[in-house]
C-alpha cells in the first residue's frame, strides 16, 4: 500500500510540475502588469515601472525562460512563490485564502454527499412513484439553474427571514463580524455567517449525486445477483439494500473524489456572492490584475487538490470493490 | 406427472386442491402469466399443469420464448409486480400464488430453491463466496451460531466439489471460473435442504467438460438432499439422463407431457418429433439430413385461435386452425398427453424425417475423389501465436508468455469440412484470427489457395486471398450492420471487387435464392428477420464473392435447435452444390460430427488428436478426446443412463503455466491411473503428434486405463 502510494504520488508530482510550468509560461507570456501601471496617476514612466517590477522579480524585459528559471529557483531554494505587482508576497496570503475556502466548502461537501446519495437510493427504490418524480424533477431543475441566481435567491430568502423576525439572525455575506468577543458570542456569530452559504450550496449541490446514485442503483436493481439474493429468501428491499446498493456505489465513489477538487478550485461564484475571499476568487482576480505569480500558485494548488482527489478515488474504489486490488 | 387434467380451468384449479396427488411437493394448475408491453398484452405462459413428486426430476424443454423460464420465475414469485399471474401453485398443498413478497420469502431458499443460467452475473461481485452462502443460511436460521454456519458452508462447498473449501470461503466470485461459480450457486441453493430445486438452464453458459461436472454436482445434490428437481433446458441431451418426466413447451403452453421414455421414444406431437429429429447425434455416424422446422414461433401478443404450432406444422389441416387443442391422453400409455388432434395418427412408425420433409443428404462432386487427389485450399505450417504477458505501469517487463497457438499444422482439401474443437481458451478463435490476418510477419506459414502469407506483401495478393476465403460469424445480429438493408450488406463485397451495378443486382438475387430467402426481401433491414434468417444473410454475404473456403466461427451456437437444423442443412447443401470447403470452429460436438469430414481436437494451443471425424469420434485415442466426447449428453434416455462418462477434474489450466511435458497431464484421467514410473514420461517429455492409420494423436499411452475416480456411471 505504501509502495503504491509513493509510486502514485511520484507520478502526480511530475504531472503537477508539468501543468504548473506550462501554466507559468502561459501566464508570463500573456499577463502584462505593466499595462495596468500606466493607469496610475501620476503616470509612471516605463523605466520606473520596469525598475519597480525588477525589484519584485517581475522584470518585463527578461525572456519567459529567464523569469521561469528565477521563479523556479525561488521556489526550490526558499519556497518563495514570488510577489504580486503591488509588492505583496504570494506566500503570505496563500494560507489564509486556502483556509477561507476550506471553511466555506467543507460542511456543504459532506452534507451534499450524504443527502444526495440518500435521496438517490430513496428515489430509486420508489421509481416512478410521486416521491421519485418530485425528487428527480427537483434535481434536474437545479441542474439548469445557474449557481449565481440560485445563491442570490437563498440570500433573498435569508434576508426576508431576518425582516420577518425583525432581527438579524443570518448574515448573508462575510466570514465574521469584526471585533466580536471570543467564546460563545464568537460561535453564534460563526454559525450565523456559516448557515446561509452552506445551506445554499447544499440544496443546490446534491442534484448530481442524487441523479447518479439513482441511475446506478436502478441499473443494478434487476441484476442477476439481486435475483439470486431474492431466491435465497431475502425480500426485494433487503436484496436491493444488501446487494445492489454497494455495487451501485462504486461509480459514485469514483465521481465524489473527482468533484471535490472541482468545488474547491471552481467555487468562485460562491466566494464572490457570499463575500468569502477564498482561493477560487483569488485565482480569477489575479488574472484581472495581470498577476503572474498568484495565477500560477492557484493553478498549482488546483493540481495538487486534483491529485489528492484522484488518489482518494482509487482508495474509495478499492474500499468498496474487492475486484480492484491496490498493488 | 399430472393425472387429473380436465378441460376447464375451474376444474383444473379444483383438482389442484382436492384431487392432486396428495404426496406431490409441487402442484401447478392452469398457470397463466401475462405481461403488459408496448405491443399489447403478451400471454407468456398459457395454462401450465404439472405435479412434482418428491425426489423426482421433471424436465421442461422448449426453445427460447416458449415460457419455460417465466414458469419457473412465477413459481418462485420472482416476476416483476407488473406481471399478471393466475392459476395455482401449491407447495405441499399450500397455495403460493398471491402470497406477499415477505410471506413468500419463508419458502424461497428453504423449501424451493433455484439455480440460474448465467453463473458469471448471478453472484454479487463485492461479497465473498462464504458470505453469500452464509447469508442463505442466516435468512432461514436466524438462531444458528456463526461457527455452525461456517462449518455448514465448508461442508456445502465440499459437497459441490470445490477444492480446499475452507480457504475458498474467503474468495470473491471473480476469483472463480464459470464452472466453479455455478457450483457455488448450487451450494447456495441446497444450503437449506430444499424440497424442490429449480435449475434454469444451469449449464448453458458452460463448456461441455464443465457442463458434465456441473450436471454431476446437481446429481449429487439431488441424492444428498432428496429434493425434487425441475430442470429447464433447451438441450434434449441434458435432460435425457436426468429426468423422470418431460414437459415440452411451445408458445407458452405444454404441448406434450409424459415419462422420459414416452417423449424420446414415442413422441405424439409433431413439434416434439421435429425437435428430436433436429438435434444431431454425437454417437452415430448417420449422415442423414436433420429435420428442419420452418418458420418461427408465434407472437404471443396476438390472440391464439388455433393450434399455435399449426403455421409451422407440415401436417396441419383446416381443423388445426380452429380451436386450440387441449392435451389429451395418448391411448395405451399412462400419463402421456399430447396437445394435437392427430396424436393417434402419429404412432410408433411415424417418421419425423418424412413428416417434415427433411431434404436428402446432398452429394458433392468431390465425394468420389480420394482426399489426396484433391487440391489443398488451405494449409497451415507450424503457425504460432504467442502473446507476451507484461507487467509494470510505465516500463513493461515481460513476465511470461501465453502460447495461444503453439505450432499448428493442418490442411484442408477441396470440398471437405475440417472442424476445430476444444474448450474455450484452447486457441480455436486465435487460430481463425491468425488465418484471417495473413501477414508475412506471422510465425509459421499460411497458404490459402496456393498463395503463401510469406509472399503476400502487396495489397493485390491479399485482395485475391480475401476472394478465396470468407467468414461467417457466431452472432448473426452483431455481424450485420443494423442500418444496412440486406441489399447493401450483400452488395458491399461485390462493389469492392469492382463489379458493375447490373451484375451486382443479378448476383444478389441469385444469393438470396441460394440461401433460401425470398428475393423480394432485399430491401429489408436485418432486424426484420429472425435469427436463423439473419445467419442465412451472413452466409450469403460470405458466398457473394464465390470463395473456395468459408471459415465458420460457431455458425449455429446462437440459434435455437429447430432453426439450427435448417442452417446446418443449408451449409451441407451449399458445400455439395458449390464445392466449398469449410473450416469450422464449434463447441457443440454433435454439430461437428454432423457437418465435418475431419476434426482437429485442440488443447492449450496444440492439436492433440486429428483425423477423419467418424474414426476420431468412434475410436478416440487421446484421453482428452475421450473425455470430451464422453461429456456430451446424448438425447437417448436409456443410453444416457447406462453410459460411462469421464468427468475431468478442474478447469482448463491457464496457458501461462503450461507444464513442461504433456499439457494435459494435470487433468488427464489416464495419467492419474498410471504407475509413477510411467507418469514420469508424461511429465518430462512432450508427446509428438504421431500418426496411426489416418488418425494422428499426441499421447504416449493411448487407450490407457481411465482412473476410477474420474469415471461415473449412473445406475
Amino acid at each position: 500500500m505504501l509502495k503504491y502510494l509513493t509510486k502514485r504520488s511520484g507520478i502526480y508530482l511530475i504531472m503537477i510540475f508539468l501543468t504548473t510550468s506550462a501554466g507559468y509560461f502561459l501566464a508570463v507570456s500573456t499577463l502584462k502588469p505593466a499595462v495596468l501601471e500606466q493607469e496610475k496617476i501620476p503616470r509612471p514612466t516605463p523605466e520606473q515601472v520596469a525598475a519597480s517590477f525588477r525589484g519584485l522579480g517581475l522584470d518585463p524585459d527578461a525572456t519567459p525562460w529567464e523569469r521561469y528559471i528565477g521563479w523556479l529557483g525561488g521556489i526550490i531554494t526558499r519556497w518563495d512563490w514570488g510577489r504580486s505587482p503591488n509588492g505583496a508576497f504570494v506566500n503570505a496570503e496563500f494560507a489564509d485564502r486556502v483556509l477561507v475556502s476550506t471553511r466555506l466548502f467543507i460542511a456543504s461537501i459532506i452534507l451534499t454527499l450524504i443527502i444526495g446519495v440518500a435521496l438517490g437510493v430513496y428515489s430509486a427504490a420508489r421509481q416512478y412513484k410521486y416521491q421519485d418524480r418530485v425528487i428527480t424533477s427537483y434535481s434536474y431543475l437545479v441542474h439548469i439553474l445557474p449557481a449565481p441566481i440560485a445563491y442570490f435567491l437563498v440570500q433573498l430568502g435569508a434576508i426576508s427571514v431576518n425582516e420577518t423576525v425583525g432581527q438579524r439572525i443570518f448574515f448573508v455575506t462575510g466570514i465574521s463580524t469584526p471585533g466580536i468577543e471570543p467564546g460563545w458570542p464568537a460561535f453564534v456569530d460563526l454559525v450565523a455567517h456559516y448557515a446561509v452559504p452552506t445551506f445554499a450550496m447544499t440544496i443546490f449541490g446534491w442534484a448530481g449525486y442524487q441523479i447518479a446514485q439513482r441511475q446506478y442503483l436502478l441499473d443494478n436493481v434487476n441484476a442477476d445477483f439481486v435475483r439470486t439474493a431474492r431466491a435465497k429468501g431475502l425480500t426485494r428491499n433487503q436484496a436491493i439494500r444488501r446487494h445492489a446498493l454497494r455495487v451501485s456505489f462504486i461509480p459514485v465513489a469514483q465521481s465524489i473524489a473527482f468533484t471535490i477538487p472541482a468545488i474547491f478550485t471552481g467555487g468562485f461564484f460562491a466566494e464572490a456572492i457570499f463575500a468569502w475571499p477564498g482561493i477560487g476568487l483569488w485565482s480569477i482576480q489575479s488574472i484581472g490584475l495581470q498577476d503572474v505569480n498568484v495565477a500560477t500558485a492557484t493553478l498549482a494548488y488546483g493540481s495538487v487538490i486534483f491529485a489528492i482527489g484522484a488518489i482518494l478515488a482509487d482508495f474509495a474504489t478499492t474500499l468498496v470493490d474487492p475486484r480492484v486490488r491496490v498493488q | 406427472m399430472s393425472t387429473n387434467i380436465s378441460h376447464t380451468p375451474a376444474e383444473r384449479l379444483r383438482d389442484a386442491g382436492l384431487y392432486a396427488p396428495g404426496d406431490a411437493v409441487l402442484s401447478v394448475r392452469d398457470l397463466n402469466v401475462r405481461f403488459n408491453s408496448e405491443n399489447g398484452v403478451v400471454h407468456a405462459v398459457r395454462g401450465v399443469d404439472f405435479d412434482l413428486m418428491p425426489g423426482k426430476t421433471l424436465g421442461i424443454v422448449g426453445e427460447s420464448g416458449s415460457g419455460k423460464s417465466v414458469t419457473s420465475m412465477a413459481i418462485m414469485g420472482l416476476l416483476p409486480e407488473t406481471a399478471d399471474i393466475s392459476g395455482s401453485v401449491r407447495y405441499k398443498g399450500k397455495e403460493l400464488l398471491g402470497l406477499s413478497d415477505k410471506a413468500m420469502c419463508k419458502h424461497r431458499g428453504s423449501d424451493i430453491a433455484m439455480v440460474f443460467q448465467d453463473p458469471l452475473s448471478s453472484l454479487t461481485p463485492v461479497y465473498t463466496v462464504g458470505n453469500q452462502i452464509i447469508e442463505a443460511l442466516t435468512v432461514h436460521n436466524p438462531t444458528m451460531s456463526k461457527q455452525a454456519k461456517e462449518a455448514r458452508a465448508v461442508e456445502l462447498l465440499r459437497m459441490v466439489g470445490i477444492p480446499s473449501p475452507k480457504d475458498r470461503l474467503k474468495a470473491f466470485p471473480h476469483e472463480f471460473s464459470g464452472g466453479m461459480r455455478q457450483r457455488v450457486m448450487i451450494a447456495i441453493a441446497i444450503a437449506n435442504d430444499p424440497r424442490v430445486l429449480i435449475a434454469d438452464e444451469p449449464t448453458t453458459a458452460l463448456d461441455v467438460t464443465i457442463q458434465a461436472q456441473v450436471l454431476e454436482v446437481l446429481h449429487t445434490a439431488q441424492e444428498e438432499t432428496g429434493a425434487a428437481v425441475v430442470m429447464i433446458t433447451h438441450d434434449l441431451g441434458v435432460v435425457a439422463g436426468m429426468a423422470d418426466d418431460i414437459m415440452v413447451m411451445y408458445a407458452g403452453k405444454p404441448v406434450e407431457t409424459g415419462t422420459v421414455e414416452d417423449i424420446y421414444y414415442n413422441p405424439r406431437m409433431p413439434y416434439s418429433m421435429g425437435l428430436l429429429g433436429a438435434v444431431p447425434r454425437v454417437d452415430t455416424a448417420n449422415k442423414q439430413s436433420l429435420v428442419p422446422i420452418e418458420g418461427t414461433p408465434p407472437n404471443l401478443a396476438l390472440p391464439v385461435t388455433g393450434c399455435s404450432f399449426a403455421p409451422r406444422c407440415p401436417l396441419a389441416s383446416d381443423a388445426c386452425l380452429h380451436g386450440e387443442p387441449e392435451p389429451v391422453s395418448v391411448p395405451g400409455s399412462e400419463g402421456h398427453r399430447a396437445a394435437c388432434i392427430k396424436t393417434d395418427e402419429l404412432s410408433g412408425e411415424a417418421n419425423a424425417h418424412a413428416i417434415f420433409q427433411a431434404p436428402a443428404k446432398p452429394v458433392s462432386k468431390f465425394d468420389g475423389v480420394a482426399r489426396l487427389e484433391r487440391e489443398k485450399v488451405l494449409e497451415l505450417k507450424d503457425v504460432k501465436k504467442h502473446f507476451p504477458l507484461l507487467k509494470g505501469a510505465l516500463i513493461k517487463r515481460r513476465i511470461g508468455t501465453v502460447k495461444a497457438v503453439d505450432g499448428l499444422s493442418f490442411d484442408i482439401r477441396e470440398g471437405e469440412c475440417l472442424s476445430i474443437v476444444g474448450e474455450s481458451g484452447c486457441g480455436k478463435t486465435t487460430t481463425l484470427l491468425e488465418i484471417m490476418e495473413f501477414h508475412p510477419d506471422q510465425v509459421g506459414e499460411v497458404v490459402i489457395g496456393g498463395v503463401s502469407n510469406k509472399v503476400a506483401t502487396d495489397s493485390k495478393t491479399k485482395m485475391a486471398m480475401r476472394k478465396e476465403m470468407q467468414m461467417v460469424f457466431q452472432d448473426p445480429t452483431g455481424a450485420l450492420d443494423p442500418r444496412f438493408t440486406v441489399y447493401e450488406v450483400l452488395a458491399e463485397p461485390l462493389e469492392n471487387l469492382g463489379m458493375p451495378r447490373a451484375a451486382v443486382r443479378k448476383r444478389i438475387m441469385e444469393l438470396m435464392r441460394l440461401v433460401g430467402l425470398q428475393a423480394d426481401h432485399v430491401n429489408r433491414f436485418p432486424n426484420q428477420f429472425s435469427g436463423g434468417q439473419r445467419q442465412r444473410i451472413g452466409i450469403a454475404r460470405a458466398l457473394a464473392v464465390n470463395p473456395k473456403l468459408v471459415v465458420l466461427d460457431e455458425p449455429v451456437s446462437a440459434l435455437d435447435v429447430s432453426v439450427q437444423a435448417g442452417v446446418i442443412n443449408l451449409l451441407d447443401q451449399l458445400r455439395a452444390e458449390l464445392g466449398l470447403s469449410y473450416l469450422m470452429v464449434a463447441h457443440d460436438l454433435s454439430v461437428v460430427r454432423h457437418i465435418s469430414d475431419r476434426v482437429a481436437v485442440m488443447y492449450l494451443g496444440k492439436i492433440v488428436e486429428t483425423g477423419d471425424v467418424d474414426e476420431v469420434f468412434d475410436n478416440p485415442r487421446h484421453p482428452y478426446t475421450r473425455a470430451l466426447l464422453s461429456a456430451i449428453p446424448v438425447p437417448d434416455p436409456n443410453l444416457e443412463r447406462t453410459r460411462e462418462r469421464i468427468i475431468l477434474q478442474g478447469d482448463l489450466p491457464s496457458p501461462l503455466d503450461a507444464p513442461k511435458g504433456c499439457n494435459f497431464a494435470t487433468r488427464c484421467p489416464v495419467f492419474a491411473a498410471l504407475p509413477a514410473a510411467k507418469q514420469e514420461k508424461c511429465l518430462t517429455l512432450e508427446p509428438p503428434l504421431a500418426s496411426e492409420g489416418q488418425q494422428e494423436f499426441a499421447c504416449f499411452f493411448p487407450d490407457g486405463e481411465i482412473d476410477a475416480d474420474m469415471l461415473v456411471v449412473h445406475a
